[in-house]
């Protein structure tokens, strides 16, 4: 690769000095060590006074001196100057008079009141052909350099080009390593600072949900009880990797404690603004939408500050009245006030849905967005489920949009459903009418988000208790009343049987079921389950109304441990 | 809202929900039913006393003449049922693979 005289051939003797250099380059890790190894090695063996090495950026096609006794971080181009010209000739230069050669830059020997005489530069070049660098050894001891040296200064700069970039990207590698292993810490204190469970509050149903993207992002959401409001929260940091993920972590932080201390929703908003705005840098920013929900008045109070669009869900019509933001992001500017805080009404299944824009903005292999209207079709779509089924539909939905593209964001859903107002239904008093009845709980327990695993012990309940009263209550056609309601982690079941003869459940006795098959009997057996698989039965009559009032309730079960 | 029918040599198969108003039909069939026979409930959503009552009159019958219902694939509810009932001691039950 270099045109070398042959003059003279490198004996056994003249390699030593470079088999040292090599074991010695074969140590050092960092590029500091191996920079002054490099140095070091070409001034001993070529006898030189002076060593500077150029490391090439490949970005920028200059040479970077990183190292020199008396210099530090001198950037030149490849078109300028005795390096610049080996760089791109990839050719020892051996310059015996460098003041006389027009090429030769003697603003650094101004800068460093050293005098460069002679001078011998050389290509570093890697094994694949790659430019690593340029090497310089200034002033032969004693006279100048011959094509002797230059044979050997070949030599060692293709040694020091291997080292070199050994160690240049072993220190990328451990770098985009421990970057990662930040941002993996960075992530589990982001996860791990949102609420474990999902706050129970009567008559609500609560969820929220986040999936991070592999590298980026800064979402979170919180949904948790303060006092007896409910704090409910989607915030996004902008920018990518450790700095947005803390800086959504420590928003939630004061914000919860900011609201448990008692701070209005402007003063916490302020102070949350006023606190990340000093600690951020000044490029970034927090969307967030923080509200509190109050369920005694079914209303949320909220600023948005720059988290749009907020879907409020309207069950009576069946359509969305879609609000912005109150307030610029957080960390954006100083706030000293706000404008007024919007104040939203909850009526009976409406629904509060935040949504990230993650979700929005993802794109599918054709570079379409999911956008807003796929968003709003799956909320009004699924008002009548659970909520949890809802934001599962969402990232389902999404998934199956994007096809391979892959998920550049974070996506998070925060939804808060007021529940519907449970539902009463009559029937006749006859055995087929119990098929009646399951058609009532399965679109009562739909519409309000039950499953089923409350609506079959519930079916099941019903059944006996109806069929009892088919069976041995009065012969008329007074009404039986079954009413759904809703609870905190359940549902309460009410059957009311008019015209009713007093007839208590729980009096009942009990059925021995460790009987031998030919002892067994079906009868009785209808109320003893009911008491094994509900979690209620209460009973009362109405002695003046002739009205019997029977009450199961069934409670969400518990997960179980993982079989 | 509940179909039986016979599903191959000595196998029966039940679906859909077996309540008081279905009672009787599945009655009806499970009496015309002999020998050892598997009522295949993988299907079954649910069952109520009424449906305990049917299966207890038809597991007593077979049992007389040494035959004897056996429930395969049988769901949660239903499995619940029978334990809280004391049935899985009465019938041979095979719970559904989940």
């Amino acid at each position: 690769m270099n045109a070398v005289p042959e003059a003279r051939h490198l004996s056994a003797r003249d390699l030593e000095p470079i088999l040292e250099v090599a074991a010695k380059l074969a140590a050092p890790f960092d590029l500091t060590r191996m920079l002054t190894e490099v140095s070091d090695a070409a001034r001993h063996v070529l006898d030189a006074e002076r060593c500077t090495v150029w490391l090439y950026d490949r970005e920028s096609d200059e040479l970077v001196l990183r190292l020199a006794s008396d210099l530090k971080d001198v950037r030149i181009s490849t078109d300028k100057g005795i390096a610049g010209a080996c760089a791109r000739s990839r050719r020892v230069i051996n310059v015996s008079d460098c003041y006389a050669d027009p090429r030769f830059d003697a603003s650094l020997d101004r800068k460093s009141g050293f005098r460069t005489r002679c001078m011998l530069t050389m290509p570093m070049v890697s094994y694949d052909d790659r430019l690593v660098g340029v090497m310089q050894v200034l002033n032969k001891r004693g006279g100048v350099f011959d094509s002797f040296d230059e044979r050997l200064a070949a030599a060692l700069a293709a040694q020091c080009a291997v080292a070199l970039q050994r160690v240049r990207m072993t220190e990328a590698l451990i770098e985009s390593e421990k970057m990662h292993q930040e941002l993996q810490t960075a992530r589990v204190v982001q996860m791990s600072s949102l609420p474990a469970a999902m706050p129970e509050v009567p008559s609500y149903d609560l969820y929220g949900a986040t999936r991070p993207a592999e590298e980026t992002g800064g979402d979170t959401f919180d949904l948790t009880r303060v006092g007896e409001r409910v704090l409910v929260v989607l915030g996004d940091a902008t920018g990518h990797g450790i700095g947005p993920a803390l800086a959504v972590t420590q928003m939630q932080a004061m914000l919860r404690m900011a609201f448990r201390l008692g701070a209005d929703l402007e003063h916490a908003f302020v102070n949350a603004n006023n606190l990340l705005l000093g600690a951020m840098p000044a490029d970034r920013f927090v969307t967030a939408f923080i509200g509190l929900l109050d369920p005694a008045t079914h209303s949320i109070r909220f600023h948005s500050g720059g988290q749009a669009p907020i879907f409020h869900y309207r069950a009576a019509t069946r359509d969305f009245a879609i609000f912005w933001p109150t307030s610029p992001p957080l960390a954006a500017v100083p706030l000293e006030a706000l404008k007024p805080a919007v104040t939203l009404e909850l009526h009976p299944g409406d629904i509060l849905a935040l949504i990230s824009d993650g979700f929005f903005e993802y794109c599918n292999d054709t570079g379409e967005p999911f956008g807003e209207a796929r968003v709003q079709a799956l909320v009004a779509a699924n008002a009548n489920g659970p909520m949890k089924r809802l934001g599962d539909l969402l990232y389902e939905a999404v998934r199956t949009f994007a096809g391979t593209a892959p998920q550049e964001d974070d996506m998070t859903v925060v939804v808060v459903k007021r529940k519907g107002p449970g539902g009463r239904g009559t029937f006749k008093r006859a055995i087929d009418a119990v098929e009646d009845i399951f058609r009532f709980t399965e679109e009562t327990f739909g519409r309000e988000g039950l499953g089923p695993d409350l609506r079959i012990p519930v079916d099941f309940a019903l059944e006996e208790l109806f069929t009892n009263v088919v069976k041995y209550g009065n012969q008329t056609d007074a009404g039986v009343h079954v009413e759904i309601t809703p609870i905190a982690g359940g549902v309460e079941v009410t059957m009311i049987e008019e015209d009713a003869i007093r007839f208590d459940p729980t009096e009942r006795p009990p059925v021995d079921i460790t009987l031998p098959l030919e002892q067994r009997t079906a009868g009785g057996l209808g109320i003893h389950l009911v008491a094994k698989m509900l979690d209620g039965l209460q009973y009362s009559y109405d002695e003046a109304r002739r009205e019997g009032r029977t009450t199961i309730r069934k409670m969400t079960p518990k997960a179980e441990g993982a079989a | 809202m509940l179909t039986i029918d016979h599903g191959g040599e000595g196998v029966v198969v039940i679906s859909g929900r077996l309540d008081a108003s279905q009672s009787p039909a599945a009655q009806t069939f499970l009496d015309q039913v002999n020998g050892p026979v598997t009522l295949d409930c993988r299907k079954l959503e649910y069952i109520s006393s009424a449906g305990l009552g049917v299966l207890l009159k038809t597991q007593k019958r077979l049992m007389a003449a040494n035959g004897g219902l056996r429930l395969a694939g049988v769901s949660r509810h239903v499995r619940d049922v029978f334990q809280y009932s004391g049935f899985d001691k009465i019938f041979e039950i095979e719970p559904a693979a989940e």
